[in-house]
């Protein structure tokens, strides 16, 4: 049973001609870690307000064919009753501190506090999702006097806190250090493994190709490929289309060219490019 | 002094009543339908006092600090930019000095004045916006007045001196109040409502959309010379109407 | 510029546990009674009487004479001196330099306004220096004020210093291009674009992605919120506001009631 059923969807913003999305068809199985790449205005963030019930509901515009996610139709409900089911968070971590709040335990409750959830337990689902993204000491600090990995981090709790059935990520890790990206990966890579959904648009394909199980790549508006990361990621249409591919896939190809790469696949990973070097 | 507690009283039912019939009338609700109004509030009270002290440190003879409550009032509804302009005084008050309260009511009809002007589409060309400031004032001056002639005629803000110098030269108290904000509040809402003009004209037709009233922003696209002659015109027009009402005034 | 964006001083105290609304209602009824009441001292007794004492049960007796001589003594001090000079009327002269001669009912109506200014700024600064900006709206929220607000305050509050902080960093870098703040009038109003263009535009923004981000957190769900912070409210609190309200009343019917 498919969680998030796009069918033929086609999206255009108010007062423009070209649409962001065109005839969309996308299926997610529940707990499925689905990461969507695309160059800048291929529509990756468009794909993930859509999921988030942002399209059409705050942008209004123009939506034809059909948005099911948990199913209930986006046509037919509200964002506020959608967003129970569907979390959100995107790149800046600035723009995402809801500025409501004077410690980072209260903004992480902020949520919770709006749909209704009792304090007890509140306060120990705040504690819990605390834990497991691994800010638990930043508890009583400012949600300003962090860094933006921190406010990042602290961004991406206040989400899961919610524990939407599917969460949507536009680009959380852009403003991080790998250490910080890793920590998001894994988190994200666990809350799939416990039967959540998860939506990713990102840039760096080596983390995609570690832990996402499905790729799709967006090209102005419409799906290009969509599979596995080793065959999405390595496939010669990004090149052709101007994806910014792995430095390890493009050292490969030109190995492959020299005769020098021996493997019927390209890597993505370090890992892969070691391995099938050595060989 | 009873007198004037009966007056409050008499002005405060009377802001309640129009308040009450907004509500009641859902003229209140679309200003504030959107999400965007909530966020926006809170950074145009930001910028109302950010540019505030900008011009302060520039030691130029106007305020500007309610460009962001005209910015609510045009984008938002004049409901929306009456609370921005009340909050942003409240706000004031209590991080600068509390002086800034009993100026509470004029802020809010700065807001409300815009919307209202905005809504009837004088916020779409240059000159229909320097009307606007010239109403915006006029409501200014008309809430301010008795609000100065309350605290006694003379306090803590700059404009005050030309009051004090009024009333050395023998006038009474409302005439040298009306007739400083006459002097005062035209140059600095014109440049105001300017100013957010301006910042409007630089925003996107598609950001603005997404405001309850952004329909009041879409800016008209006419011809310059024409612009040009009514925007003439208009100043014309407007220093006589100063003239005319502020010299009665000052000869009584 | 300020260095922090609210009064509140945490201590021990009584006035501190109050819950915010009595203390609201506190202030309400100090207003009121300051408004109408007709003697001379009113407002001078009210805050000998009524919030010196309140001060130093609260331990802020310091904190709050220094808001008082820093913040409110300079509006109301400067406007008892200008009105005692320059508002005409009154017949009992008590000096006279040239023109200018002061008259005694000058001086006592401005006295009167001025105390009156003292006294209900600095009621509300004692209610700001007692309770927590946080506090005080959950509970008012709590007592059916639309939750919008209570968010549109405490935002505020936050997003002010950084907005200073922005403006402060783009007159450092204008004044690093040579911007003078002592030039002519014109050179003056041409700053004032690039100053207010980056801090205007930046942050207007950033409003679209703001409101997406509270949505998606519930901001406007129609369940019935709760609240992570309990504000406790005690049969003293009632009884005090009962008293407060009554009193009130008192005040209001024995002054409108025609004599």
């Amino acid at each position: 049973m498919a969680i998030v059923n796009l069918q033929n969807v086609t999206y255009k913003y108010p007062l423009t001609e070209k649409p962001a999305l065109q005839n969309i068809d996308l299926q997610m199985k529940e707990g499925e870690f689905v990461a969507v790449i695309g160059p800048n205005g291929a529509g990756k963030s468009t794909l993930c307000y859509t999921l988030a019930g942002f399209v059409p509901h705050f942008f209004k515009g123009e939506l034809t064919g059909s948005v099911e996610v948990a199913r209930n139709e986006t046509s037919k409900s509200n964002l506020h009753e959608w967003v129970l089911n569907v979390g959100l968070a995107f790149q800046n971590p600035f723009n995402q501190i809801s500025g409501a709040k004077y410690t980072v335990f209260e903004e992480i409750a902020f949520g919770l506090e709006n749909i209704g959830v009792p304090r007890e337990e509140m306060k120990g689902r705040v504690k819990e999702a605390m834990k497991m993204t691994g800010i638990s000491d930043l508890a009583d600090r400012s949600p300003y006097s962090l860094s933006g990995g921190q406010q990042q981090r602290v961004a991406l709790t206040s989400i899961l806190v919610m524990q939407p059935k599917v969460l949507v990520l536009d680009e959380p890790t852009s403003q991080m250090d790998p250490i910080g990206t890793r920590e998001v990966f894994s988190v994200v890579r666990t809350m799939a493994e416990r039967g959540m959904t998860v939506i990713l648009a990102e840039h760096k394909m080596e983390w995609i190709a570690n832990f996402a199980d499905r790729v799709i790549a967006l090209h102005e508006g419409q799906i290009l490929v969509d599979g596995k990361p080793g065959e999405v990621l390595t496939s010669d249409v990004l090149t052709e289309k101007g994806f910014g591919i792995s430095r390890y896939t493009s050292v490969a190809r030109r190995a492959r060219e020299l005769g020098l790469w021996k493997r019927d696949t390209l890597p993505v990973t370090l890992e892969e490019a070691v391995k099938g070097f050595k060989e | 002094m009873s007198q004037d507690f009966l007056n409050l009283l008499i002005a405060l039912a009377a802001v309640g009543l129009v308040l009450g019939w907004a509500y009641v009338t859902k003229r209140m609700q679309k200003d504030f339908s959107s999400t965007m109004t909530w966020v926006l509030i809170p950074v145009a009270i930001a910028i109302n006092i950010s540019i505030g002290q900008l011009v302060l440190v520039l030691k130029l003879p106007v305020y500007l600090d309610s460009i962001g409550t005209v910015l609510v009032g045009v984008l938002c509804g004049p409901w929306a930019g009456a609370l921005t302009g009340a909050l942003s005084n409240f706000v004031a008050g209590i991080i600068f000095d509390p002086g800034w309260w009993p100026w509470i009511p004029v802020a809010a009809t700065i807001g409300l004045t815009a919307g209202l002007c905005a809504n009837a589409g004088f916020f779409k060309t240059w000159w229909k916006v320097v009307v606007t400031g010239f109403l915006i004032a006029i409501a200014a001056t008309i809430v301010g007045s008795p609000i100065a002639v309350l605290l006694g005629g003379i306090s803590a803000s700059g404009s005050s001196i030309i009051t004090a110098f009024l009333l050395q030269t023998g006038k009474g108290i409302l005439e040298s109040v009306l007739t400083t904000n006459f002097l005062v509040e035209p140059i600095d809402k014109i440049s105001t409502s300017l100013l957010a003009f301006a910042i409007l004209d630089g925003l996107s037709a598609r950001y603005l959309a997404r405001f309850p009233r952004g329909e009041n922003a879409q800016l008209d696209q006419q011809r310059r010379t024409s612009e040009l002659v009514i925007a003439l015109v208009t100043v014309v027009i407007l220093v006589i109407v100063t003239i005319v009402f502020v010299v009665p005034l000052t000869n009584n | 510029m300020p260095d922090r964006l609210s009064f509140y001083l945490k201590k021990n105290s009584i006035i501190h546990a109050l819950n915010p609304f009595t203390k609201l209602t506190l202030v309400f009824a100090i207003v009121t009674y300051g408004l109408i009441g007709a003697g001379f001292w009113t407002a001078t007794i009210l805050v000998c009487l009524a919030l010196l004492p309140l001060a130093f049960t609260a331990r802020l007796l310091k904190e709050y004479l220094g808001v008082a001589v820093k913040l409110i003594l300079p509006t109301a001090g400067f406007m008892f001196v200008m009105q005692s000079i320059f508002i005409p009327g009154g017949t009992t002269e008590i000096f006279r330099l040239g023109s200018i001669s002061i008259e005694l009912e000058t001086v006592q109506r401005s006295y009167l306004i001025a105390s009156r200014i003292f006294l209900f700024i600095s009621a509300f600064a004692l209610l700001l220096l007692t309770t927590h900006p946080s506090e005080l709206m959950t509970n008012l929220t709590q007592r059916g004020l639309p939750p919008q607000f209570a968010y549109v305050i405490i935002s505020t509050l936050q997003i002010i210093p950084q907005m200073q902080a922005k403006s402060l960093t783009i007159i450092a870098a204008q004044r690093s291009r040579g911007l003078d703040t002592e030039s002519s009038f014109i050179k003056r109003i041409g700053l004032l674009v690039p100053l207010v263009g980056p801090l205007v535009f930046g942050s207007l923004v950033e409003v679209e992605e703001r409101a997406i981000a509270i949505e998606a957190r519930g901001f406007t769900s129609t369940h019935k919120k709760t609240y992570l912070h309990e504000v406790p409210d005690t049969n003293l609190d009632r009884a005090i506001r009962t008293i407060l309200i009554a009193l009130i009343i008192v005040a209001v019917v024995w002054r409108v009631w025609p004599s």
